[in-house]
């Protein structure tokens, strides 16, 4: 599962959204789940989350991997390809 | 005391307090009653929309009153994208933006609305023809600051709303909140405004929203018939005298205020040039009341503090972020994480003297000198 942690103040956030949206469509049989920082208190859930967004990669509900900050498509699927290994 | 933050407040103007406390003594009626007191009172907020449509070179019927500048963008956003989703649900900005502007647009984006952001040039202004090419049949609204709070770079308003009359089915939003009383743009080619009185040596809590003739909006606040039936709520006639007050006197000399605040800048760019690791954030396109700054290695929050220490008010990205997030800004027209993770913004007024400046400099030099060495 994919957790993608942001806030609704969030520029970088909102440049994420669209490359999280078509992401997405290319990995469907990943379950992601959306957390807003304030609105759902993501940091009582999950430490360290000083700068956002944050995509965050678990496995049988540990994290194991995470990325940080504004990234391209290319980037974000690298990340998922490794984690999936 | 050197405040050298008027972009995040002014302090109000002593005319504008005095407007205020007498309009709540001398009109105490509700604009709306039918009584001898509430016709009084709603002749009064006449006059004042009258006097604020005259400076604006708008009609009084296109002023929506709001709390101020997150109100009115939040109303223009999300009201237009709600009242003209059938023509499509596609949204163009920048990465300049306030928070006030990117909070409506991501709630926009959970609803199934697309949001492109225009390139931005290496002077910070937008680049004309990405903003063409993004343009779709789709496209409802163009979002953008005329000046935006961190860099204070001047977008190119009157072109680019020439360009978008071009597409009548898309309205173009501009959140002139930091250069209203500061540097005037016509509203000419302009669909949407908003602004804040506190900006401009007025009061905290009352601000507007120009919306041109014929447009539409879905009210964020329902209750019918206020000022407008765009925004309910009783009409908050002292802040509306009070705001009419601060726009006219902010707009008074205002070339002579302006010249004041180029020589300022124009010193503190060349001082501020001369340390070492120092890096000008705000390009040539800047209007002289913000200057944005990175000092290398530095972490902005504590080059704050020290300031602080002697009294000088500076800022950390704008009031109203919070977080440590590098800025979005900076990157975006710098393109160097550095710049970004360590930028401060002061911000300068009429009211800053040479001294306060010197100061400021003298005390910087001596600080950054202090930090490096730690």
């Amino acid at each position: 599962m994919i957790i993608e942690i942001s806030a609704i103040w969030c520029n970088s956030c909102l440049v994420m959204k669209k490359v999280w949206k078509s992401v997405k469509e290319e990995y469907q049989n990943i379950k992601w789940k959306s957390l807003d920082l304030d609105f759902d208190e993501a940091e009582s859930k999950y430490q360290n989350l000083e700068k956002l967004p944050v995509l965050i990669f678990e496995k049988n509900g540990k994290e194991v991997s995470r990325l940080v900050g504004e990234k391209k498509k290319e980037e974000v699927i690298k990340w998922i390809e490794q984690n999936l290994v | 005391m050197i405040y050298l933050d008027y972009s995040a407040t002014t302090p109000v103007n002593q005319e504008v307090i005095e407007s205020y406390v007498k309009t709540c003594q001398n009109f105490i009626g509700n604009p709306n009653s039918l009584h001898k007191l509430g016709i009084e009172a709603n002749k009064l907020m006449k006059e004042a929309t009258e006097q604020i449509a005259k400076l604006l070179n708008i009609k009084p019927t296109e002023i929506i009153y709001t709390s101020g500048a997150s109100e009115s963008n939040n109303t223009a956003i999300k009201g237009i994208a709600m009242k003209y989703q059938n023509r499509g649900k596609h949204i163009i900005t920048t990465e300049l933006e306030h928070s006030s502007v990117v909070a409506p647009l991501q709630y926009l984006t959970n609803l199934g609305y697309e949001v492109d952001f225009v390139r931005l040039k290496e002077d910070g202004q937008i680049d004309i023809e990405h903003l063409k090419s993004l343009l779709r049949e789709d496209t409802i609204l163009v979002t953008m600051a005329s000046v935006s709070s961190e860099l204070g770079i001047m977008q190119p308003i009157e072109e680019i709303g020439a360009i978008l009359k071009e597409y009548p089915k898309c309205f173009f939003h501009v959140d002139m909140t930091q250069n209203l009383g500061k540097v005037p743009i016509s509203l000419e080619n302009i669909d949407l405004a908003s602004f804040s009185a506190h900006k401009f040596y007025g009061m905290k809590g009352i601000g507007g929203l120009v919306k041109k003739e014929g447009i539409l909006l879905e009210p964020l606040i329902h209750g019918g018939k206020s000022t407008t039936i765009w925004r309910s709520g009783t009409p908050a006639l002292p802040l509306i005298v009070s705001l009419a007050k601060a726009l006219r006197l902010s707009l008074t000399d205002l070339l002579e205020k302006q010249e004041h605040i180029l020589k300022l800048n124009t010193y503190i760019r060349k001082e501020l040039e001369q340390i070492s690791g120092l890096h000008i954030n705000s390009s040539e396109k800047a209007i002289p009341h913000i200057l944005n700054f990175s000092v290398l290695g530095m972490k902005p929050e504590t080059l704050q503090h020290a300031l602080e220490v002697h009294e000088i008010y500076v800022s950390t990205q704008t009031a109203c972020a919070k977080g440590t997030n590098p800025s979005t800004a900076v990157m975006a027209v710098t393109r160097n994480k550095e710049y970004a993770k360590s930028s401060l913004r002061i911000s300068i007024s009429h009211l800053t003297t040479l001294e306060e400046i010197t100061t400021f400099v003298n005390v910087l030099k001596e600080e950054i000198e202090k930090l490096t060495l730690k």
